[in-house]
């Protein structure tokens, strides 16, 4: 989406008249396909399309149900791993700078990095071997788990 | 085409506010690290408007810091809170009275 | 001086040695998942701590960062980022010595724990975070560095997964301590917009340049805020109410950790900042007050309510709490001083405090892990007659209540003296006058548990208690060094001394 203008006369507005277009232009989208897909679609009203999901699955129960322990683990990996990227957009943002000019070595770009990821990895080993990704378990390790209080 | 500073810092006040007024009034242990979120995305407001104020870079780098440390401690924050339910069955933050002051 | 010739970035060895030492723990528990092989993992952590100890002392006695004829001048690493100076090393020893202390005691009361290479490597980890707050020198490198102290933090005061005390602790302490980190962020931010820098020089130079001085009330807020997130960390007023919650809670070694190499990390950042990116009159110009003022409300507040709250404490590890927190007021009148004449003497004092307190507050929660590890019980009561069955750890506790009220000639006593003497000459009568109301106070609930070990009977006849050899050689340490320290070392003074004047 590209919203462009013509070079204002008024100079103390214009920011305002950007920001208050952007605003608008993202209300009119959404509404808009609303206000069209209303029109033009056709109406069949049926029972089944009420239901939760259109999938033929029958919802039983009530959505304040429980998850099992293991998405709270990969989620916390996912996140961690997730947020830890943004760390290396600082470092992207100077390595071709840095790699061109001769002050600084390519082992010093990239030592830090190499570094930096080499942690991530033991952190995910780590968690790997403690049985943090492990989906199943076998009835052995259950017993084992049973033991650790 | 720039938006007057003052906006910005009016905007991560405000969010300031909202967040503390969350923290001080939320029972909920998620409610109040959701407050607490917006505590630091407040400052990450700051931080990059101030960033594109004084012209240099720092405080954006300072706010993706801020970000992965923000994730870190609500991955820490969660793992109590669920041995906070595991013991308690709650995750309201007035039921754990074992101690007094 | 040295013929050998280290790069530059060793100068942060101390730090590096402890993140290197919680790495190893890491693959060590990879390679073995699950092992409770307590020798090989107490021993790695102590082996760790104690080179980084070593380091640090080796460091500063070389005179690594000191400005002296024979010393190698002030370290700057990363673009001033970091930084290593008499007032970094100093602190790495502080923290590299109640690490160590920690990590021989836990060996065994954490004994039949299973998280054991996760509970020393956490340990490890948020001493990394302290040392590094000594070195840090920028606002970036602060926060990243109390949040690395912080986090493992959180999870060690709630380890006892299944004691609904420690997950409560842990609850509460990981609640103020998110709060005030936002709140510490936040003040960050107001500071670098009213200045545009992140880095402790440079704010000070905008500072005295008048550049910031449109800025006036964001930059009096943004120290208002970072003063409440020094709070936190330091278990100071108005940020204390953590402090009683967490270290009852929490498994003692853990509490002494805290209650000893947190706050004084916490104080290091409140030294190096205020001196380094506040100067005193250019700031006090700008925001139109002197910053010091704050602070000697603050530790006049904070040893009031610390003493006045432990002399009502049943729970002797809660009276401890308080008693940590009446410290903190003490260590807060470094701050207090700054604006007169001999400043660096108040400071100077309140580091050498820091340091004997660091030997005989960690001493006196090890004693609280030893009678947990008995299971005697937590009240005075409790404690009654537990000197006939173990006289050694006894008479250890004994020199740490005495030392902690400041008695002569324990290293409590040197270090509230020159606190005193040097608050006198700096002009600060209130300050000095609450010290000493305060330390006699004290002296009431310290001497009330040295009087329930040694002169009460016992509630009930107790068999013969067990003598676990890690608690039993930390404890009798930390006794050792509590007496010694402070009369016996001439150079902790001098290098006290030396590294306040550095910054001030």
């Amino acid at each position: 989406m590209c919203v462009g203008f013509e070079a204002p006369n008024v100079t103390e507005m214009n920011d305002w008249i950007a920001i208050g277009a952007l605003a608008l232009v993202g209300l009119l989208i959404p509404l808009g396909m609303m206000a069209v897909s209303y029109l033009i679609r056709p109406s069949v009203p049926e029972t089944s399309k009420r239901a939760t999901y259109e999938s033929g699955e029958v919802p039983t129960g009530g959505t304040r149900v429980r998850f099992n322990i293991q998405y709270y683990m990969v989620a916390l990996l996912f996140l961690v791993f997730d947020i830890e990227t943004v760390l290396l957009f600082p470092w992207a943002v100077v390595y071709l700078d840095a790699l061109e000019s001769d002050a600084v070595s390519l082992f010093e770009i990239m030592g830090p990095m190499v570094v930096f990821v080499a942690i991530l990895l033991l952190g995910l080993g780590w968690a790997w071997r403690n049985g943090a990704v492990q989906w199943a378990q076998t009835p052995r390790q259950v017993e084992a788990d049973r033991d650790r209080p | 085409m720039t938006v007057a500073i003052e906006y910005y810092v009016l905007l991560s006040m405000g969010l300031f506010c909202i967040g503390l007024f969350g923290v001080l009034t939320r029972r909920n242990a998620l409610m109040f690290l959701m407050s607490v979120e917006l505590l630091l995305n407040a400052a990450n407001i700051n931080l990059i408007a101030f960033a594109f104020y004084h012209g240099n870079l720092t405080g954006q780098v300072f706010a993706l810091f801020a970000m992965a440390l923000a994730a870190a401690e609500v991955a820490v924050g969660l793992g109590i809170i669920l041995v906070l339910y595991r013991n308690f069955r709650d995750v309201d933050v007035t039921v754990p009275t074992t101690m007094r002051w | 001086m040295e013929p050998i010739q280290l790069p530059e970035w060793t100068a942060l060895g101390p730090a590096l040695l402890l993140a290197a030492t919680a790495i190893a723990l890491f693959v060590v528990d990879s390679i073995s998942p699950r092992s409770t092989n307590r020798n090989v993992l107490a021993g790695i952590a102590t082996t760790g701590s104690l080179a980084a100890l070593g380091v640090a002392v080796w460091f500063s006695m070389a005179g690594v960062g000191a400005t002296g004829v024979d010393g190698f001048g002030v370290i700057e690493l990363f673009d001033g980022q970091f930084v290593v100076d008499q007032l970094a090393l100093y602190f790495m020893i502080i923290v590299a010595v109640v690490t160590a202390l920690v990590v021989v005691a836990s060996y065994d009361y954490m004994a039949g724990h299973t998280y054991q290479a996760e509970y020393y490597s956490l340990v490890l980890l948020a001493a990394t975070g302290m040392a590094t707050m000594a070195a840090a020198n920028s606002l970036v490198t602060i926060f990243i560095a109390l949040e690395l102290a912080s986090l493992p933090s959180y999870a060690l005061v709630s380890i006892l997964k299944d004691n609904r005390g420690s997950v409560e602790a842990g609850l509460k302490y990981f609640l103020v301590g998110a709060l005030s980190s936002a709140i510490f962020l936040y003040g960050i931010s107001l500071v670098y917009g009213a200045t545009g820098y992140l880095q402790l020089g440079n704010i000070a130079s905008v500072i005295e340049a008048g550049d910031a001085a449109a800025y006036d009330g964001l930059l009096g807020l943004g120290i208002l805020f970072l003063i409440g997130g020094i709070a936190f960390k330091t278990a100071s007023v108005p940020f204390h109410f953590w402090a009683p919650e967490a270290y009852e809670g929490a498994p003692a070694p853990i509490s002494a950790f805290l209650s000893s190499a947190s706050k004084a990390a916490g104080f290091v950042i409140a030294f190096r900042v205020f001196t380094e990116a506040f100067p005193l009159e250019a700031t006090a110009g700008v925001i139109g007050i002197d910053w010091t003022v704050a602070f000697v409300a603050l530790a006049i507040v904070t040893m009031t309510v610390g003493n006045f709250a432990a002399a009502t404490q049943d729970n002797v590890k809660r009276m401890l709490a308080y008693s940590s927190i009446g410290h903190a007021g003490y260590a807060l009148i470094g701050l207090a001083g700054l604006s007169a004449d001999g400043g660096e003497l108040v400071m100077g004092a309140a580091m050498m405090h820091l340091l004997v307190y660091g030997f005989m507050n960690t001493g006196a929660f090890l004693f609280v892990a030893l009678a947990e590890h008995w299971g005697v019980g937590r009240t005075f009561e409790d404690y009654n007659g537990l000197g006939r069955r173990a006289p050694v750890a006894c008479f250890a506790l004994a020199i740490f209540m005495f030392s902690l009220a400041g008695i002569p000639p324990l290293g409590g006593f040197w270090s509230k003296y020159f606190l005193f003497s040097s608050a006198l000459e700096a002009g600060l009568l209130v300050v000095a006058a609450a010290l000493v109301i305060n330390s006699a106070l004290s002296l009431y609930y310290y001497s009330r548990l040295v009087k329930a070990v040694w002169i009460e009977d016992p509630v009930l006849e107790r068999d013969a208690l067990t003598q676990p050899t890690g608690l039993y050689a930390a404890i009798v340490v930390a006794a050792v060094m509590t007496v010694v320290l402070l009369p016996g070392f001439g150079p902790v003074v001098d290098t006290a001394l030396e590294a306040a004047a550095a910054i001030v």
